[in-house]
């Protein structure tokens, strides 16, 4: 949802619509102590060698010791292998005064190791598995990383690697037992820099009891031309340099109106980068929860450095690498090797998890306002979506309809039955989502809060008194979900014996878990609280929200065993994909913002992220019909697709605009509905694979250069290409259909509303009306649809099927289909149909993976087939052996088969006639 | 309700074996046809049918087959498969109702004969018992609209009345403002003549009186400074530019913000105004600005609370301006009156003050004698007693004349009044125009609400505070019947936002009354009021007979 609009009125200011974020609110690296010292090093460089008969070689790792040469401080060091072409490197102080923190909780499990086979020779030392290899350098310390012998990654190549140990502070020092002599030398290294002990920021004031304790480390990418990743950032999908700017910043904060092309901070903070290029893609995972930053250094491509490179022969330019900077813990950082963009992406999912297939109401549309005020305006606006005949599926309500913001709670005036209200949306197969916020109203007649009093679940300050902020209910606390009891309270209170006014039909949106503090630094919480097992918020700050969603996934879990949660979070870390679906946030109803919706949701989807959509509408400000329109559409294509808006704008529900406006919403929904099989199988496939739902080019035409950079456009699978229309008043858009080689063969692709083929690659101009979503279906693939109208997904669990089958340069198409109950963990006893399809020399066939268990009434009532070269007389489709012609028509640039009527779990064959 | 997956394990094979049944009864027809429709539903002789869009022939076997052939749809009256379709429910026994396709065969019943579900969904049938409701619910509906009528009637008749009363009462004004001008013109001679007269004296007099002139002077020069200051403040004020200056334009100005709550209400800028809409230059300097500029001087800091008058001493010499005199006189008494009325402002509550405004209009719009008066007494010098005599007939024949320009002017604002109200529309038979006058009251948790029928909405939270403007009287705004929503716009500006205004939907119902107030949108109002103003038996039954022809 929303910002700290209470903030604002506290500070006295109130920033219009149009002029965005006051960026003095949130921190420059300047203003950042440890970003500003470990900056520097990049002038310097350090100075850092692996001390030489420490080495320790076990089955799937080594082990050494690593020295800074400057201050003699010893780290250790180890490099594991992972299977999927994966290193994991460590570095931690060798005998740190008191522990650092090592994120938990992130990564899906404790990663699979694989065995390595270790050679030594001239100072090097080779650790080999598989296809992947690393070289690791003694003097000056650095690491190379080959997928089959090519070089994709190094490590500390340009001497970055920063590691501020932990240190006495100098008062101490004075007493007769503060230790060596060394120690001294360092102390008075770091004194001079302020900041280092404690640091301010406007009002606030950060006490730094453990001092400067900064980790940062360098990674090029040799094989690369481009970089993306990191989010959550409001900036186009390829990152930019960073030179001359800020660095790209990780540190989730509830941003009031961001703006677009910003490498600020926003919600999210998923500290993972590829570099790609027409060879190679590989990545790395940079696993640390403190505030992060990101430096980006992009290779050379001005005039001179092309020139030089050209008389010389030569395209050494500097590769592009990333600088990572964050304030606490270890290096904790995972090299995955790709070799191509899907495979990194899944090594990266391999790691942290996907999002389990959702319900399928989720990937359906979603009507959300701050707020539906009452009972009345619930039940009313679901009508009106029957009166006009739009099918809608879930309604949502914001803070508003609790009992003064404490969550578990409802207003008894506006909402007095809301069992019965709940009812009356799930008898249309729709659902409710409500939310539920981190901040805890501090009301001692709120049993929440005097629990968590009593128990002591607050994250507690420095003093070891209950933190105390400000947010929507004024005073407020924070449970501390990094506690496992906390949680565990936190979930019971799911329960439906404990939330009583709710159903297992109603799901959760965790808003405001940045957490976000109005009266706090940068509008979060300080970094010298302290949480459970004695760490500072300093550490944990990017895990804040992960937990919380824990404990909600952990809630809604034990209250319906049987039903998949859905929860939609704002706040998110790396692995947070495997609890929660994710919004961009409070955007505004602007063109640019719309835009933006597609670059950010690119870069979150190769992040772990599929599930994510933006405020359909814009949060902020009111969209004219157009901008409204074109939002709906290009909604229709994210992964998540709901409507928002804040309390103060205009209502906006479709049929409060012209008729025009209204239908054409309307064709996109029901386009959305259409897909929704498509959607359905993807998110099954993501489970089973942890392929990306939404992709960029790149990921499917890795070789093409100019596709790079694209983030107007975005791939549904390797299915749809979708390039929805961003800009006002426009009838045409450019669309770039990409290569597949580097003599620019493509793919055919189809126009899903008229067939008609496009057959050249590069970029195209394509007349658009305003009912217009310019969408492709790749030649070579086989689309499942369902073409039949309802008031909500539920009610067309046994609605037939269209398969759409669009044919490439051979004439031959495949692609799967995934059903089943679309709503339990049956499936995971087998209960379901997964079948791929096949076309090929005039024929379809099916081919059951796994057994087709689920007993489904859905039935396949027509076949399309673009891109035949004659249209067939009839077909002939055989089922156990009996045989029967089907009709066959000639419809825009396609052929239908008229109603095979099979059923989806029986094999069959269907032949075409001439 | 809900379908089941075991409840529909038949779904398809039904769907076909429904195919083109006997449908309704009396005439074969396919599922989901109305009877209206039923002809356009008969096979050809060689079993074909053509789509009712005539895009495309198909067997009619294959008409509610399940399977979508016609573009516009219309071959599918009966099942899901095409889209843009819709299902005749025939509703024995109650309305009966087209409903969209996505609607059939979905698990849910949405026709009361249960005819959109397959019998496995068991939907059963309610149409007589929803019938026999519904007909109950009509003859109430119907005896409501019938009496509320009569009521409507009696409301029509003094409505009608108050109209004839208007017209009576215009014409009589009409005929004595005549009246008042022609003694106006007599009362205009009579004070030329004495004034003349007393001009002649005091010309005598200051010649004696020499050294007195730099006073003079200066209480000449006062007016003109005050016209100057004035028509400066106009033209700033003036946003539009259009010659007036409006309440709306007054009200960006928070000096006049009287009761200092951060916004100035349409009730504290039309003080300023003299209580009018808006007014031209001179009105402004005459009447509003002697209002502001209290305010100003105040704001600035300028204002020092008045020391007691003769402090002061001014020769009040009549002058041949002697009718402009009374104005600065009227104008220091105003100054007094508005610190006065500051004192308390903050405290008080609204409606004292708009109480209080309004009996200011008497001496703001009037000359004052009795300030003139006491002015004279004390600041006149010592005349002689032939040129004291002769000041004091000039004097009367003045409050002559103005007593009778006074009269005209409340007669004016009386016609205008009743013109105001004649613009007004009442109705088709002026049964609301008595309304007009009458407020209604309406509480929820938080707030009293207050419609004022052709004046105004308003809000005052239930724990004490000021009322807020949600709006003031725009237009009849219902669409199909335009008397059936009242707009009220132009309220108190939001906090961010726009200017509240008030949506009235009105009911017919035997007392009038507000029966619910909410705000959908962020300071857009919606009151529900009924009145038996809004029962129209005649119409009622016109409208019922009408849906009864339709089905």
């Amino acid at each position: 949802m929303r910002c700290a609009v209470f903030f604002c009125l506290l500070i006295g200011g109130w920033i219009n619509y149009g002029s965005g974020v006051d960026p003095t609110n949130f921190k420059t690296c300047e203003q950042s102590s440890f970003c500003r010292r470990s900056r520097k090093v990049q002038s310097s460089g350090s100075k850092y060698s692996l001390i030489s008969g420490t080495l320790n070689t076990y089955s799937d790792s080594v082990t050494a010791d690593l020295l800074n040469k400057e201050n003699h401080h010893q780290f250790t060091f180890k490099l594991e292998a992972l299977v999927g072409g994966t290193f994991r490197l460590q570095i931690d102080e060798k005998t740190p005064l008191r522990p650092r923190y090592r994120v938990e909780h992130a990564l899906k499990a404790q990663p699979k190791t694989v065995t390595i086979r270790v050679q030594e020779s001239d100072g090097e030392l080779t650790v080999t598995s598989g296809h992947s290899k690393a070289v690791i350098h003694g003097d000056p310390f650095r690491i190379d990383f080959y997928e089959n012998d090519v070089h994709v990654v190094s490590v500390n190549a340009k001497n970055w690697l920063y590691f501020e140990h932990l240190r006495q502070k100098t008062q101490e020092q004075a007493l007769p037992d503060s230790g060596e002599q060394q120690q001294n030398v360092e102390v008075l290294e770091t004194l001079d820099e302020p900041g280092s002990w404690e640091e301010n920021f406007k009002s606030h004031h950060d006490s730094k009891p453990y001092g400067p304790e900064a980790v940062a480390l360098d990674f090029s990418f040799p094989a690369a031309e481009v970089l993306f990743g990191i989010p959550e950032h409001a900036d186009s999908f390829a990152l930019k340099s960073t030179s001359g700017t800020d660095p790209y910043r990780l540190y989730n904060l509830d941003v009031f109106e961001y703006i677009v092309d910003s490498k600020m901070a926003l919600y999210g903070s998923v500290p993972v980068l590829y570099g790609h290029g027409p060879q190679r893609t590989a990545g790395v995972y940079w696993q640390n929860a403190a505030e992060t930053w990101v430096d980006i250094y992009t290779a050379e491509t001005n005039v001179v450095s092309s020139l030089v490179n050209f008389v010389s022969g030569s395209r050494k330019s500097t590769p592009p690498a990333a600088h990572f900077i964050s304030e606490s813990g270890i290096v904790d950082a995972f090299i995955m090797l790709g070799p191509q963009p899907m495979d990194v992406f899944q090594q990266y999912t391999a790691l942290t998890g996907t999002h389990d297939l959702p319900q399928l109401f989720s990937l359906a549309y979603h009507q959300s306002r701050w707020n539906y005020n009452d009972e009345r305006d619930v039940t009313t606006v679901s009508a009106k979506y029957d009166e006009f005949n739009m099918p809608m599926d879930t309604m949502w309500l914001d803070i508003e309809y609790t009992d003064g913001k404490r969550y578990f709670t409802w207003d008894k005036f506006k909402f007095p039955e809301p069992l019965t209200m709940i009812k009356n949306l799930t008898e249309l197969g729709r659902h409710l989502v409500v939310i539920i916020d981190p901040h805890i109203k501090r009301d001692n007649s709120y049993f929440f809060h005097s629990d968590c009093t009593e128990k002591g679940y607050y994250v507690k300050t420095r003093e070891g008194n209950d933190y105390e902020g400000w947010c929507w209910p004024g005073s407020a606390s924070y449970p501390d979900f990094f506690n496992p009891v906390v949680r565990d309270y936190y979930a019971s209170q799911y329960h439906l014996s404990k939330f009583k006014t709710v159903t297992e039909d109603v799901m959760i949106w965790n808003d405001m878990n940045e957490p976000s503090v109005f009266n706090g630094p940068e509008i979060t919480a300080p970094k010298d609280l302290i949480h459970y097992g004695n760490w500072e918020h300093r550490d944990v700050h990017n895990l804040y929200g992960h937990m919380h969603l824990m404990g909600t996934f952990d809630g809604l879990q034990k209250r319906d065993p049987n039903q998949r949660p859905f929860i939609l979070t704002r706040a998110h870390f790396a692995g947070s994909q495997r609890y929660a679906a994710i919004w961009t946030g409070d955007n505004l109803a602007d063109w640019s913002h719309l835009q933006h919706s597609i670059k950010m949701c690119l870069t979150e989807a190769v992040a772990g992220f599929s599930f994510c959509g933006a405020d359909v509408g814009g949060f902020f400000g009111n969209p004219d019909s157009e901008l409204l329109e074109r939002w709906y559409q290009t909604g229709a294509f994210l992964p998540f697709f709901r409507a928002h808006a804040h309390i103060d704008t205009k209502r906006r529900e479709p049929w409060l605009f012209p008729e025009r406006t209204r239908l054409i919403i309307r064709s996109a929904l029901l386009k959305r509905y259409s897909y929704l099989p498509l959607w359905y199988t993807s998110f099954y496939e993501l489970e089973q694979t942890g392929a990306p739902v939404i992709r960029p080019l790149l990921a499917h035409y890795p070789q093409d250069k100019e596709a790079f950079a694209i983030d107007s456009q975005l791939l549904v699978q390797q299915r749809l290409l979708v390039r929805p229309v961003m800009q006002q008043g426009v009838s045409k858009v450019d669309v770039y259909f990409p290569a597949i080689d580097d003599k620019k063969n493509g793919d055919y692709w189809y126009d899903v509303d008229t067939y008609q083929r496009q057959e050249r690659t590069g970029s195209e101009s394509i007349p658009v009306t305003e009912y217009k979503i310019p969408v492709w279906q790749r030649g070579g693939s086989i689309v499942p649809k369902k073409e039949r109208l309802r008031r909500s997904s539920a009610l067309m669990l046994n609605d037939p099927y269209t398969l759409v089958i669009c044919l490439d340069r051979q004439g031959k198409a495949d692609g799967t289909l995934y059903l089943d109950d679309e709503k339990s963990y049956a499936y995971r006893d087998g209960q379901y149909i997964y079948v791929n399809y096949e076309f090929a020399n005039n024929q379809l066939t099916n081919r059951f993976i796994g057994k087709p268990k689920y007993k489904s009434d859905a039935w396949i009532e027509r076949i399309v087939i673009a891109g035949l070269n004659r249209v067939p007389s009839s077909a002939t489709i055989t089922v156990n052996g009996v045989a029967q012609q089907l009709e066959v028509e000639q419809r825009d640039a396609a052929v239908y088969i008229r109603k095979p009527s099979i059923k989806m779990d029986v094999d069959f064959a269907l032949k075409l006639n001439y | 309700m809900r379908l089941t997956n075991k409840q529909l394990v038949l779904l398809a094979i039904c769907a076909v074996a429904t195919v083109s049944s006997v449908y309704g009864g009396e005439v074969p027809r396919p599922r989901g046809v109305s009877l209206a429709k039923a002809a356009l539903y008969q096979p050809r002789s060689d079993g074909k049918w053509t789509c009712l869009d005539g895009s495309k022939t198909i067997p009619f076997t294959q008409v509610n087959d399940d399977y979508c052939d016609c573009l516009d749809g219309s071959d599918e009256p009966g099942t899901s498969a095409c889209p843009q379709a819709k299902f005749h429910c025939i509703n024995k026994g109650h309305q009966s109702l087209d409903i969209p396709s996505s609607q059939v065969q979905d698990g849910i019943c949405d026709c009361c004969d249960g005819s959109d579900e397959l019998p496995v969904v068991g939907c059963g049938n309610t149409c007589n018992e929803l019938g026999a409701a519904a007909a109950i619910e009509r003859r109430n509906a119907a005896e409501l609209h019938k009496r509320g009528a009569e009521k409507r009637q009696e409301m029509i008749t003094r409505g009608k009345q108050l109209k004839a009363d208007r017209a009576a009462r215009r014409s009589e004004l009409g005929a004595r403002i005549k009246e008042q001008e022609g003694l106006k013109a007599e009362k205009e001679q009579l004070k030329r003549n004495a004034e003349a007269l007393e001009n002649e004296a005091m010309e005598a007099f200051k010649e004696q009186q020499r050294e007195l002139d730099a006073e003079t002077a200066q209480a000449e020069q006062e007016p003109q400074q005050m016209r100057q200051e004035a028509t400066l403040s106009f033209v700033r004020y003036d946003a539009n530019k259009d010659g007036f200056v409006e309440i709306t334009e007054l009200m960006v100005d928070m000096n006049l913000d009287s009761d200092r709550n951060g916004v100035v209400t349409v009730e504290e800028a039309k003080y300023f105004l003299d209580e009018r809409e808006r007014v031209d230059l001179d009105a402004f300097v005459t009447l509003a600005w002697p209002r502001i500029k209290p305010q100003k001087m105040l704001a600035e800091g300028l204002f020092q609370p008045p020391v007691v008058e003769t402090e002061q001493p001014k020769p009040q010499v009549p002058s041949t301006e002697a009718p402009q005199a009374p104005v600065v006189n009227d104008e220091q008494a105003d100054m007094e009156l508005g610190i006065d009325e500051h004192g308390h402002d903050g405290e008080e509550d609204n409606e004292d003050e708009e109480d209080q405004y309004e009996e200011d209009d008497e001496p703001d719009v009037g000359v004052g004698e009795a300030t003139a008066d006491s002015e004279t007494s004390t600041a006149a010098p010592n005349y002689d007693p032939e040129t004291q005599r002769l000041i004091e007939q000039a004097n009367e024949a003045r409050n002559a004349f103005d007593e009778v320009d006074r009269h005209i002017r409340e007669i004016e604002h009386e016609i205008k009044e009743l013109d105001e109200q004649e613009g007004k529309d009442y109705g088709r038979n002026e049964e609301w125009a008595v309304l007009d006058g009458e407020c209604y009251t309406f509480e929820d948790r938080e707030y009293v609400y207050t419609l004022c029928p052709f004046d105004r909405a308003s809000q005052k939270p239930r724990n004490g505070g000021a009322e807020t403007t949600l709006g003031r009287w725009d237009q009849w705004l219902g669409e199909g019947d335009k008397y059936s929503k009242q707009k009220y716009s132009n309220g108190a500006a939001c906090w961010n936002g726009p200017q509240r205004s008030a949506l009235i939907n009105i009911k017919c119902a035997l007392e009038p009354r507000i029966t619910g107030v909410s705000e959908p949108n962020r300071c857009e109002y919606y009151f529900e009021f009924e009145t038996p103003a809004a029962c129209d038996s005649e119409a009622f039954q016109a409208a019922e007979q009408n849906q009864h022809d339709e089905l």
